[in-house]
């Protein structure tokens, strides 16, 4: 018996981004951290880059598909990690969605950069606090890691607004893996 | 850069030290003493900072002094003095009063490490 | 990607405005972090003593009402049953003395019923109906005694009165003592029953998560925002903290010991825990801590304990039903039930010898 999927185009584009992010997801998952729980987020340049050119709808799509397989792969599904990476990215997906309704020429990658990782970081602090380590103490990570969050937030931005910048010159929509990693 | 992009990174910088003031405030992250009077915080102090404070109540003043991350009553106008026999108290959720006076004072801080303290 | 160098039109302050709205978003993610749920301690001098209200997360608005509720109540309850200041209480101990019953409100009723319940349930080792003896010793007053002890003979005359708080009888309305000499001393049970009054009137609140603690001794509901609360438990005589519990739900934890209240005299230390039985103060331990629902049981149980000493008390245990006890001997060796023994953690250096009693 042979199964026969009907797959579109769009589809196709998903699963490209995805394998994308998902590359990138677990390559920053084997870099060390200096403080735990701290990371630049570079997965997250591939969301905002499909946001900026395919719209949030895929957007969604990537970066869900990124923390669930991601997670599956690393080993991590539906751990505490998974729960924290999954909270983070639902969080900052309705923050840029709100952000990406803006009419007129709204925000660019840096401010969805910085929006997306400072999203995701409080979504992120927020649950460990009230699934993980309900000790008040934790608030005093609380201005160090949105340090880091801005900080991430604009470096991601910066090199979101560099891949743009290239991708403008090259026919992304039909291989938008190979464009992205020129 | 867009102009949403320069508000929304300015913002983002301009928050910072406000969430280190709130979080990181008070001097030294560790443990303060509330001090009372009649059920009334009158004072707040950081157990890092070694000081003494005179307190008034109804009776006449109380005196107070934190030293080394400890705090106690040195004297108070009461018959007994229950309050200076309690000693140093240290840990979050301790507390010691005269009551003939109103004075009481409790250790409270983010990394309490007791709640409160049974005797 | 640069900002637009065109003159300020309607469609600029439109566009000005959305990236406000943007960041607004955004603000309002961290505004959110901000607004933590907090710990929040009152303090109120009433009952004799000091009340520390510990509450998670509750709203101004109901801790207020919670705070002026206690102190009004437990301003009512220390008029009520001061035990040597003129009160309700003092005015049933005349009638006793004069053999005369006297007229209780439906309180009262269930407060000396259940402290005569109490009573026999501890063998007598709780005995609220030995107020002349307490007052004999000169615990009578807000100050510590001076000494000297009193005369032998006195304590031994008093003790052969034999008062019980079975000698008490209850009508609908009234109490009366078959025994001239109960004279009734709640104070090894009112601090439990007015931290149990205290828990009400919070929970009337809306308040799900507070400690009510006065004077050391109290009843804990709820958690610490998803953690249990954790009581230190202060080291009996020494500075520092001996132990510490956590406690979710619903408990009281309460304490008596010897070195509560004490004079010193002669080179002898008398304690204000006055073994009935005797006459003279209990000697066999330094403290007893209990763990149990009600705060006025545990009251009552952590005195009757104190007084079994260490060689009775399982049995007096087992007798009132108190599954969570600590002793605490004279020769500073810890006696615990099983139950006790698998919730305690012991801070610092742990203490000499642990003897585990079987589970009552």
């Amino acid at each position: 018996m042979q199964l026969t999927l009907q797959t579109t185009r769009e589809d196709h584009r998903i699963a490209w981004l995805a394998a994308l992010a998902i590359t990138i997801h677990i390559a920053e998952s084997a870099l060390p951290s200096p403080i735990p729980g701290i990371k630049p987020g570079l997965a997250n340049i591939v969301t905002i880059i499909v946001l900026m050119q395919f719209g949030w709808t895929t957007a969604v799509w990537v970066a869900l598909l990124r923390v669930v397989v991601g997670s599956l792969l690393v080993g991590t599904f539906l751990s505490p990690t998974f729960m924290l990476s999954l909270g983070g990215a639902v969080a900052s997906l309705a923050v840029l969605g709100v952000a990406s309704r803006l009419p007129g020429r709204g925000v660019g990658p840096v401010g969805y950069c910085v929006l997306a990782a400072m999203t995701h970081i409080a979504a992120q602090f927020w649950i460990a606090y009230w699934l993980f380590i309900p000790h008040d103490a934790l608030f005093h990570l609380l201005p160090v890691l949105m340090t880091a969050a801005v900080i991430a937030g604009l470096v991601t931005g910066v090199i979101a607004h560099a891949v743009l910048d290239r991708l403008s010159d090259t026919d992304y929509g039909r291989h938008p893996a190979a464009a992205a990693a020129d | 850069m867009t102009r949403a992009d320069w508000v929304i990174v300015i913002s983002a910088v301009a928050l910072l030290p406000f969430l280190y003031a709130l979080y990181w405030g008070n001097a030294a992250p560790g443990d303060r003493v509330l001090v009372l009077v009649n059920g009334k915080e009158v004072l707040a102090a950081s157990l890092a900072t070694d000081q003494e404070f005179a307190v008034d109540g109804p009776l006449g003043t109380s005196h107070i002094k934190v030293h080394g991350g400890q705090v106690r009553f040195t004297d108070s106008p009461c018959a007994n003095k229950l309050c200076v026999h309690t000693g140093w108290l240290h840990h979050g959720g301790e507390f010691a009063a005269c009551l003939p006076n109103r004075v009481s004072l409790v250790v409270s801080g983010l990394n309490n490490r007791y709640d409160t303290i049974n005797f | 990607m640069t900002t637009g160098t065109s003159p300020m039109t309607a469609n600029r302050v439109t566009q000005v405005f959305r990236c406000a709205v943007s960041l607004l978003a955004a603000a309002l993610i961290v505004t959110a972090c901000s607004h933590r749920p907090h710990e929040h301690h009152e303090q109120l001098v009433v009952f004799g003593t000091l009340v520390d209200i510990t509450i998670f997360d509750a709203d101004d608005e109901s801790i207020a009402r919670a705070s002026a509720g206690i102190t009004a109540d437990l301003n009512r309850l220390h008029r009520t049953w001061h035990a040597w200041e003129t009160s309700t209480l003092t005015a049933i101990n005349d009638r006793f003395a004069h053999g005369e019953g006297a007229i209780v409100d439906a309180e009262g009723m269930r407060i000396l019923r259940r402290a005569q319940e109490l009573s026999i349930a501890s063998g007598g080792l709780f005995n609220p109906a030995v107020g002349k003896l307490i007052e004999l010793w000169g615990f009578h007053q807000d100050d510590a005694p001076k000494g000297p002890p009193p005369p032998a003979e006195v304590v031994a005359e008093l003790v052969a009165k034999n008062p019980q708080m079975s000698d008490l009888t209850f009508s609908d309305t009234a109490v009366t003592s078959s025994n001239p000499d109960v004279q009734l001393d709640l104070g090894a049970f009112a601090k439990g029953y007015a931290v149990d009054r205290a828990i009400g009137i919070v929970r009337a609140a809306g308040i799900e998560n507070a400690i009510v603690n006065a004077g050391g001794d109290l009843r804990a509901i709820g958690h610490h925002g998803g953690r249990p609360w954790r009581i230190g438990i202060r080291n009996p005589g020494g500075p520092g903290i001996l132990a510490s519990v956590e406690v979710t739900g619903d408990e009281s934890v309460f304490t008596s010991g010897t070195y509560e209240r004490y004079f010193d005299y002669e080179g002898t230390r008398y304690s204000h825990i006055i073994d009935p039985r005797s006459g003279y103060p209990a000697d066999g331990a330094t403290s007893v801590t209990v763990i149990h629902t009600n705060g006025a049981t545990a009251d009552a149980a952590a005195t009757a304990l104190l007084v079994a000493g260490p060689e009775h008390w399982a049995n007096v245990a087992r007798q009132m039903g108190i599954e969570n006890v600590m002793l605490v001997d004279k020769g500073n060796n810890i006696h615990m039930t099983l139950k006790m023994a698998q919730r305690v953690q012991f801070e610092g250096e742990a203490p000499s010898v642990v003897i585990v009693a079987d589970p009552p």
